[in-house]
């Protein structure tokens, strides 16, 4: 049975063309960054960001190293990004930035489409990038090896979700004390850092390449939820649908607007890990800004060294020392630490207030509020009890089963549901295919059941949950007497249903006009670090 | 030869299918498979094992087999020490003793002192002190061995070690100060469809040593290869020979070498 409607995709994908932006054309672009002036180096900065030395670290022991080889074709997919990543800088900085979009992009497209067995060495691969920017790769270097050994930790099917936990944060503890360089787990604001004078130089001439990078940082947001509290079975399940996203879709979007932030695609993660989310999108956005200002027309050779430098100082946990999330000393410069609200791992983006935050295709919404009925979203130590929807290269945190559920129903393609139960060790994942048909991603779904009262969307965590079983329904149930006589429904029960429009939702509005149109960058000016 | 087992015994171990962890078949050390080694020290916080079996038909000797074990600490950035051992069987140049030889033990410090710019060349440094472990050796030995990597050309390197080795009690009629130089060559093959193999090859020069060693220089060549095998190990292969020697220099003919290495 045809299950889908694709009635609210379609006004949001309407409503998304009508309100959404449109992407600068790449003259008016460049006009826009030539009448910024380029930064000036700032004075007196650390040694060490001019070190000479080699400074490789080696990972952190521990047993979960390489587990993400359990879930093959992420690792694969993985091992691509890096030769991907170096192979564009070498071209970049060997003058055939000209072949960028034709030779430079089939040979990487052969490698994503043909991925290594093992992670290539960057530097051998991009080698002239590393010896002329040894700096930036040891930030890379180090930042990457936090990105692998959390993937692998989260992979490590051994571990307890606790134990998982209090190993990432000691692998980020050892990531920030190892070496002076680390990123500043603060959420910076992600409109000054994209409005600089060079912004957007890379991915208004080379929109293909461009594209990939930003595919590529799909990809490393998305893995995270698609790992995180999952068991293995359930994690190569769900890689399943999100590899076919990111080889299908993700890796050959020109369209997109901005970068793909790590708590649009992985809002569970960056809701407990927020200070690694925006270690991770701070190092992104580092990322594109040394792709524009390689490619940024007119800059001496002298001139891009010292931008790429002020580019890895920008985003130093050195430079940003004494603040904390929400501090705002230069509203909308470089020392705004606001985050997006009820998203405390994703800086403030371009044009945005923290209040609204436009995603490209869905329009305007709070990542603080349920993406189906607009009711807060647990948070602090309940925030593991919120839900999760994935569907065409997004993910959306939903307030109850039944929100997760009609969300799936009104997307098109294949989703994956993550639905919290009473225990945040037994998640329950569930794979929609393109017809709405839920099948659970594991055996943990076998004895699951679900309690469903529809009513006022205000109390909908309470009257639509999930249980393990049949067992702790009842508990639930007797301790609950307003429950007494609600129905135990079997998930072929459950999916069968479909709930009313919810009565609390409304649409969100933004501030008027475009964001990322560039109002950002005229924000910025005044803003010197 | 009893004393051996376990060490073929653990090789064997580290050779069966299994995790190990990724030492980069681009850096290159020493033994692995040529005699030169590349400036990079190992990571900070690395801890590696490297084996090798070489099988030599030396001139005027009967077969032999040299074996080696080397473990090597990344104990701070850009540094590493390691311990190594260079047992052998059966016959090698410059001896007529076949016996097994437990040969010398070496314990050792490399630094390198900065990374490749594209005006720099990456510089590095390596001591080493050889007991007399083996059968018949006196005193210390000490070796002093400067390295420069530097990038000729996309990702083609060039290496060049000189060495200078001071014995303390050499043997009789043998030289206490023996100079060489090796200048090796590698490059990566396969990009850009593969990022697993790094090609090697390497010239090297060794002072004469006099004693049973004979009084004249060594001019060797090799080539060789080192292949990832697992995220964790570099299996090497390589081909040496001894093309000409100086004075009745004890040379070999020909040498293979086979290793693996795994970090931890």
């Amino acid at each position: 049975m045809e299950r889908r409607h694709f009635l609210r995709a379609a006004l949001a994908g309407a409503a998304g063309l009508a309100l959404g932006p449109v992407l600068p054309p790449p003259a008016a672009a460049a006009r826009q960054n030539q009448k910024k002036p380029l930064p000036e180096l700032p004075k007196n900065l650390p040694w060490w960001l001019t070190n000479r030395d080699a400074n490789h670290v080696f990972w952190t022991r521990g047993k979960y190293n390489f587990a993400v080889y359990k879930v093959r074709p992420l690792a694969l997919d993985l091992n691509a990004v890096s030769v991907g990543h170096s192979m564009a800088y070498e071209d970049m900085v060997t003058g055939r930035t000209a072949q960028l979009e034709t030779k430079t992009f089939a040979r990487i497209d052969n490698v994503l489409k043909n991925p290594p067995r093992f992670a290539p060495s960057e530097r051998f691969i991009g080698n002239t990038f590393s010896r002329r920017f040894g700096v930036l790769e040891q930030v890379f270097d180090q930042t990457h090896l936090l990105h692998s050994q959390t993937v692998d930790v989260l992979a490590e099917p051994s571990l307890s979700r606790a134990e998982k936990e209090a190993e990432i944060e000691r692998l980020y503890e050892i990531y920030r004390t190892t070496t002076p360089y680390a990123i500043t787990p603060l959420p910076l604001n992600m409109g000054y850092l994209y409005g600089q004078s060079y912004s957007r130089a890379f991915r208004n001439r080379y929109p293909k390449v461009n594209g990939l990078f930003w595919g590529y940082h799909w990809l490393q947001g998305a893995m995270y939820d698609a790992l995180y509290g999952l068991t293995l079975e359930e994690q190569r399940k769900v890689y399943d649908v999100l590899g076919r996203q990111y080889h299908d879709v993700e890796l050959y979007r020109t369209d997109r607007i901005f970068m793909p932030m790590t708590a649009e695609v992985s809002p569970r993660f960056s809701a407990r890990f927020p200070h690694i989310a925006n270690v991770f999108d701070n190092l992104h956005m580092l990322h594109d800004m040394v792709n524009d200002i390689l490619v940024t027309e007119g800059l001496t050779r002298k001139q891009q060294d010292e931008q790429v430098t002020r580019a890895i100082w920008l985003v130093m946990e050195k430079a940003h020392e004494g603040y904390k999330p929400g501090d705002a000393p230069e509203p909308n410069g470089w020392r705004d630490y606001r985050h997006m609200e009820g998203m405390p791992g994703m800086g403030l983006m371009p044009d945005m207030t923290p209040e609204a935050m436009f995603m490209q295709g869905l329009g305007w919404m709070s990542l603080g509020e349920c993406h189906h009925c607009s009711m807060p979203l647990p948070e602090g130590r309940d925030a593991w009890r919120a839900h999760s929807v994935t569907a065409d290269g997004w993910t959306m945190r939903v307030r109850c089963p039944l929100c997760a559920r009609d969300m799936s129903l009104e997307t098109k393609g294949r989703a994956v549901l993550y639905v919290s139960t009473e225990s945040p060790e037994r998640p329950l994942v569930l794979i929609s295919d393109d017809q709405g048909n839920l099948t659970p991603a594991s055996d943990r779904g076998r004895d699951v059941v679900f309690l469903e009262q529809e009513a006022s969307h205000a109390g909908c965590s309470e009257w639509s949950q999930a249980f393990t079983n049949r067992a702790a329904f009842d508990a639930f149930v007797a301790a609950n007497p307003e429950y007494r006589g609600a129905k135990a429904r079997t998930l072929a029960e459950w999916s069968a249903l479909e709930g009313k429009r919810p009565d609390t939702y409304f649409k969100r509005q933004g501030p008027p006009g475009n964001p990322f149109d560039g109002a950002a960058e005229k924000k910025n000016e005044g803003s010197k670090p | 030869m009893k004393r051996f087992l376990p060490l073929a015994a653990a090789s064997l171990l580290l050779l069966a299918p299994g995790a190990a962890r990724a030492i980069d078949h681009d850096n290159i050390d020493g033994g692995r498979p040529l005699r030169f080694e590349d400036a990079d020290s190992i990571a900070f916080r690395e801890r590696a094992f490297e084996f090798g079996i070489a099988p030599t038909w030396p001139r005027g000797s009967d077969f032999g087999l040299g074996l080696s074990a080397e473990y090597l600490w990344g104990f701070a950035l850009n540094s590493h020490v390691s311990l190594d051992f260079d047992p052998s069987l059966g016959g090698r140049a410059g001896s007529d003793d076949a016996r097994a030889d437990l040969g010398r033990v070496g314990v050792g410090v490399f630094h390198n002192f900065n990374r490749e710019t594209l005006g720099t060349p990456s510089f590095a440094v390596r001591a080493d002190a050889y007991l007399p472990t083996g059968r018949g050796t006196r005193g210390v030995d000490f070796r002093l061995r400067g390295i420069m990597s530097r990038t000729i050309r996309g990702n083609e390197r060039v290496h060049v070690n000189l060495d200078g080795e001071f014995r303390t009690d050499p043997e009789e009629g043998g030289r206490s100060f023996v100079p060489a130089v090796a200048v090796g060559y590698s490059r990566p093959v396969g990009y850009p469809r593969r990022f697993d193999r790094t090609a090697l090859a390497e010239v090297t020069w060794r002072g004469g040593e006099g004693g049973e060693g004979g009084s004249g220089g060594v001019l060797s060549v090799g080539a060789g290869l080192r292949q990832q095998v697992t995220v964790r190990s570099v299996f090497d292969v390589g081909i040496q020979s001894d093309v000409a020697a100086a004075r009745g220099a004890a040379r070999d003919d020909l040498r293979l070498v086979a290793g693996y290495s795994t970090a931890f």
